[in-house]
């Protein structure tokens, strides 16, 4: 074959593919009732498909078999491309895959262990000034114990105007932390130390503003209860999130290490997922109902109903009811492979 | 055919229609300028829906509290700031307006376009691979402790030591960057010179290149515009003396331009045409057994293009043939080598 007579031949057709992935590039899809050219696409694809599987016996050139590459790799990626967020799956994932995902996952009970036994530690250290003189003072320092004081000497009141700022600052803020703390997971210490160090500060800073002889301490706990359980739980979670992340790197499993790293994303992604929406309504919380004039009650009820709606979510939305059904060896498989059930990484490529 | 995979930078994928093609992937310092473009793009955004919302909160400030533009401010922060990359790359196929710049794309590691949780996963894991940070105030004790400049060595690492050249979002999202560029010409080298086509008329009609042989002229003729001419000559030399021993060619024949007419013979020319009768034999012959016919015509002249008859009065160019031909072809090469350096600028894309 002689490519001069060969190339006269087919490269009016890869012209033809180029345009075509111009304007569908450009365009972003093909438009309504464009049907014809898509499938037109679809069949100069397949040819120029034919063409570099023939490339080796037509001796074609290699800047022409690299032309040809590109070409395929370039309509390849009009013809499969990405998937918009599906909403149904989205729902799905919040209220079927996370919750069990988080019930059955050591790393969340490591972290949320660890987070609220450091948090508890410190707020005895804090409270008790007697038994340890100073601890309060090293963890948080004067300063920080003074501004704190501070802010909760006026008894709260708060105004529309306050709510709204606070709360969109408390979004942008405690679940930038929530996501760079899962984020820092894959480098495993960081995580570690972002999950302990908000513990013992929180901790201590409960601890010495709960002492009966600090100034404020009733405008503290008027304004912490009713965002408690969702932010404290929100901080544990993306911790877990994080473990299970950098987990994925020194307990493999069997698989290769990358392998087991991309396993333990996929599995800590919808536990993120529940704690940035975890983070939001704590946000939504402490924004309009923490620095409210509603009477205390008020707060420790919704304190109470929040705890109560974490934990359905946590246990009800979170056992695992396959197990009830599956026999025992089945279970055991889901346990060790929860992403059995889910398609391989490599299974793409015998597909045709 | 040999199954070693090349030294290079790309990435073999099958697809669906049991394909295989190769990506060119995408190093960490093809990524960056995408990166900082997509920083800048990300600023301006921020400030863009500021200054809107700003604007609104100023317009309607009598009947809308300027506290809820200011949280919406807060939050679009946020969430530009987070899901810029995550929400561009699903939705615009793999692609930031960086990536769109600089010809890239995410793509899955089995060529499989990036999904909702891949891009997640890996613009969240951004700023592990950015770490450490370094603070300006470690350096100089005066400055704030403010400016934090992120190294990027964790990222930097693990591209480096990663065959798909991915950093840890990547390898933890299973995504990959190559390069997809947007517009290329189909390259057919053409050969210019005349009397590459001259040379190939004289070839024997059953000459047919094997495979492995019109791969290689292929390459050599596309890779010799970057080379000297000395260079050419010193490369084309291993194939071309053979092959002109065989068919019978003269030994002083510019092995640069036996290579050109041998591509011109198996790539550009139709066999049909060829077979028929095609062009009759043109310039002078650098057959061996037409060398005493031939006698009176410097072979200089043939090596070394029509420009050589300026130079006529080089010693070297009017050595006899014969002389030639007897011994070493080392002399009146030298002296094709001097002319062809003026003639090949011209050729040069």
């Amino acid at each position: 074959m002689i490519i001069a007579s060969l190339l006269e031949s087919r490269q009016e057709q890869w012209r033809e593919l180029e345009e075509l992935c111009d304007r569908l590039e450009v365009r972003g899809r093909a438009a309504r009732g464009d049907g014809a050219s898509v499938l037109r696409f679809a069949s100069l694809y397949r040819a120029a498909c034919a063409d570099l599987a023939m490339a080796d016996s037509y001796h074609l050139p290699p800047a022409t078999v690299a032309y040809l590459h590109r070409l395929v790799a370039r309509a390849h990626n009009n013809l499969y491309r990405s998937d918009r967020l599906d909403p149904v799956s989205w729902v799905d994932m919040v209220f079927r895959t996370a919750p069990q995902r988080i019930f059955a996952d050591p790393c969340v009970r490591v972290a949320t262990l660890l987070f609220f036994g450091l948090f508890a530690l410190a707020i005895a250290l804090g409270y008790q000034q007697a038994g340890f003189p100073g601890f309060a003072e090293m963890v948080l320092g004067e300063d920080q114990m003074e501004s704190l004081e501070k802010m909760y000497e006026e008894p709260i009141h708060g105004s529309l105007d306050h709510y709204v700022t606070m709360a969109g600052f408390y979004i942008k803020h405690n679940t930038g932390i929530g996501l760079q703390c899962f984020a820092f997971g894959v480098l495993l210490i960081p995580c570690l130390i972002t999950l302990a160090f908000n513990a013992i500060q929180l901790g201590t800073a409960f601890g010495y503003m709960s002492r009966l002889e600090t100034t404020g301490n009733d405008n503290f706990l008027h304004f912490v209860t009713a965002h408690g359980p969702f932010e404290l739980t929100a901080i544990a979670l993306a911790g877990g999130a994080g473990l299970r992340l950098g987990m994925g790197l020194f307990s493999t499993g069997g698989l290769s290490r990358i392998d087991s790293l991309y396993r333990s994303a996929r599995l800590a992604v919808p536990i993120m997922v529940a704690s940035a929406m975890l983070f939001f309504l704590a946000a939504l919380t402490e924004g309009f109902v923490s620095p409210s004039s509603l009477p205390y009650v008020i707060k420790a009820l919704w304190a109470i109903l929040s705890a109560g709606l974490i934990s359905f979510y946590f246990v009800v939305l979170g056992f695992p009811r396959d197990f009830v059904v599956r026999p025992a060896i089945e279970a055991d498989r889901e346990l060790i492979d929860p992403l059995a059930d889910e398609e391989p990484v490599g299974e793409y490529r015998g597909a045709t | 055919m040999s199954t070693a995979t090349p030294l290079d930078t790309t990435i073999s994928v099958i697809t669906p229609e049991n394909i295989a093609f190769d990506y060119e992937l995408a190093g960490p310092f093809r990524r960056l300028p995408a990166y900082l473009i997509d920083i800048l793009v990300r600023l301006g955004l921020i400030l863009a829906v500021g200054m809107v919302l700003g604007l609104l909160g100023l317009a309607t400030s009598i009947w809308i509290p300027g506290s809820f533009f200011l949280a919406g401010m807060l939050v679009a922060y946020f969430l530009i700031s987070w899901f810029y990359g995550t929400v561009l790359e699903t939705y615009f196929n793999g692609r930031t307006v960086g990536k769109w710049m600089f010809g890239l794309r995410v793509i899955g590691i089995d060529g499989r376009p990036v999904d909702g949780t891949g891009a997640v996963i890996r613009n969240l894991l951004r700023i592990a691979d950015l770490a450490p940070l370094a603070a300006l105030s470690q350096f100089d004790s005066d400055l704030p402790a403010v400016y934090v400049i992120p190294t990027g060595i964790v990222g930097l690492v693990c591209m480096v030591s990663t065959r798909r050249m991915q950093r840890l979002g990547d390898l933890a999202a299973g995504t990959m960057v190559v390069v997809d560029e947007r517009s290329w010409r189909l390259p057919v080298t053409q050969v210019d010179d005349p009397r590459a086509a001259a040379l190939a008329s004289f070839l024997p009609a059953d000459f047919r290149a094997s495979r492995t042989m019109a791969r290689t002229l292929a390459t050599y003729v596309e890779r010799r515009a970057y080379l000297t001419p000395p260079r050419r000559r010193e490369v084309a030399r291993v194939l071309a003396e053979p092959i002109s021993e065989r068919i019978g060619f003269r030994s002083d024949v510019d092995p640069d331009l036996l290579m050109m007419a041998l591509y011109h013979a198996t790539f550009l020319v139709d066999p049909r045409q060829q077979a028929a009768g095609g062009e009759p034999p043109a310039g002078p012959s650098p057959l061996l057994r037409d060398v005493n016919v031939a006698q009176e015509i410097p072979v200089a002249r043939l090596a070394s293009g029509p420009e050589a008859s300026g130079l006529e009065s080089d010693p070297a160019a009017g050595v006899a043939p014969n002389a030639e031909v007897a011994g070493s072809d080392q002399r009146p090469g030298e002296a094709a080598v001097i002319q062809t350096g003026s003639i090949e600028t011209e050729e040069r894309p």
